[in-house]
């Protein structure tokens, strides 16, 4: 098997040689365990890239956050590409994305990395609180990783983060290049969540509504989500204002509701919004949640085809409507 | 709960069907129970979520919609489509501990005067017996 560092950077290096291509987006190795987004524009910039399980980020963020800024006078639109690493998560927001229109196909050099699930580094925070310099090296079920010169192995289930460790698609769906082999694919159940389903309004809300209180409004979920992109955001409005900005209990249990809303049956469970949350608030499992009754009352499934079309946009007369007097 | 404790619900009704339905209502002389105020919307698939949980903010304990039975609608296809949406939210909101009395969808056509009494009648007593709206209660 040959270095998957080495196929990484090959692959980077031909992406950006292409004369219609602006840049490629990946992970370079950050402060301690994190990994931070990089823009390759040259030849020696690719040499920085990595992949490794740190490398948690969903790039599809950075597609919709482009500035378009007026250009100057004669100045030509610079139309090239822009070339991206997407794990198999990532590829299914890339999907959703050229599906809502948001982002179209032919913008995009996209250069699939098939992912045999990323870490929670946070578990690995508390193990080594003092790391500096890590390297870390996928090797089948283990991680090896070498933290300030020591090495260690960890087996890799326990610091899996938990959207990983039920993961359905490992490989890419959509990709130009496909870099690396492909991995073995999980099932995904929606156990806690069922189990959660069973109990009485009043245990479900002394649960969530500890966890809304924590909610200081700081955006990060919306802000990291690839598929919160609207140019004016319900979060943003003054007229009409639905939530109020106060910080309070009521306003934060909105905000969580029509966040979560607004991505029905079209989050793709990247879990970016949880792994940004600063207060340790599940949002994910409100999405999760949102997922199962999609997948199991419409049988729908965003992110697997980009000619699908919106689940809130289409109907079938024989949806149930069991609820309803 | 206090035993005099008065509902309050907000009920958005369709103008072309439920809207009628409690018209027909008025004008036959059946009585409801005077717990609802209804605000007219031009079809269900007008409805927000946010109307939803924005009423339950300003101290609705309930809130009742009402459009066309499905296939009847006067913009052929809004309460179908109306329907996904209120599904989900209310399994949403069922998930994070909103009892699922406080909110309803209810089909009532501009013939059925007698099912709107009895759909009124229904939603305030299930709401009657759980009480007051706490989660979403803005507290000002």
């Amino acid at each position: 098997m040959r270095n998957i560092q080495k196929i990484i950077k090959d692959g980077a290096r031909k992406a950006v040689a292409r004369d219609d291509v602006k840049y490629v987006l990946g992970w370079t190795p950050g402060y301690g365990f994190r990994v931070s987004p990089f823009f390759a524009r040259t030849a020696e910039d690719t040499e920085r890239l990595i992949f490794s399980p740190l490398c948690a980020n969903n790039l599809t963020i950075y597609l919709t956050l482009q500035e378009k800024l007026p250009l100057p006078k004669a100045a030509a639109l610079d139309k090239r590409k822009i070339a991206l690493f997407v794990k198999g998560c990532d590829s299914r927001a890339v999907i959703q994305l050229i599906a809502e229109r948001g982002i179209s196909r032919d913008e995009l050099v996209i250069l699939g990395v098939p992912c045999g699930g990323v870490i929670d580094i946070s578990k690995l925070e508390a193990k080594f609180p003092q790391a500096i310099k890590v390297e870390a090296v996928e090797e089948g079920e283990k991680l090896s990783l070498k933290v300030d010169g020591k090495s260690q192995e960890i087996p890799k289930e326990d610091i899996l983060l938990k959207k990983c460790s039920l993961c359905e698609y490992p490989n890419p769906l959509i990709y130009d290049v496909l870099l690396g082999e492909e991995k073995q694919k999980k099932t995904k159940d929606y156990q806690g969540i069922s189990t959660f389903e069973e109990k009485s309004p009043n245990e479900k809300w002394t649960y969530w509504g500890d966890k809304f209180a924590r909610c200081i409004r700081c955006y990060a979920c919306r802000n990291i989500c690839p598929l919160c992109y609207c140019d004016s955001c319900i979060l943003d409005k003054l007229s009409p204002q639905w939530i109020r900005r106060s910080v309070n209990l009521s306003e934060n249990t909105v905000f969580q509701l029509l966040r979560t809303f607004h991505l029905t049956g079209r989050c793709i469970g990247c879990g970016e919004c949880e792994r940004a949350c600063p207060m340790g608030i599940p949002v994910g499992e409100l999405n999760r949640k949102l997922e199962k009754d999609v997948r199991e009352l419409f049988a729908y499934e965003p992110g697997i085809d980009i000619e699908e079309k919106s689940l809130l946009s289409q109907f079938k007369p024989e949806d149930s409507e069991d609820f309803i007097l | 709960m206090s035993e005099n404790f008065e509902p309050n619900i907000v009920a958005f009704l369709c103008n072309w069907c439920s809207y009628a339905g409690a018209d027909l209502a008025g004008t036959a002389r059946i009585s409801y129970p005077p717990n609802v105020k209804v605000i007219r919307v031009m079809c269900s698939g007008r409805m927000n979520p946010s109307f939803v949980i924005n009423a339950l903010q300003q101290g609705a304990d309930g809130v009742l919609i009402s459009g066309c039975h499905p296939g009847e609608c006067h913009y052929m296809e809004g309460n179908y489509i109306a329907r996904r949406r209120f599904t989900l939210i209310k399994k949403l909101m069922e998930y994070i501990g909103i009892e699922p009395e406080r909110f309803r969808v209810s089909w009532v056509s501009a013939s059925e005067g007698e099912k709107f009494k009895n759909v009124i009648a229904e939603v305030t007593e299930d709401i009657r017996k759980i009480g007051q709206m706490k989660q979403l209660k803005r507290e000002v």
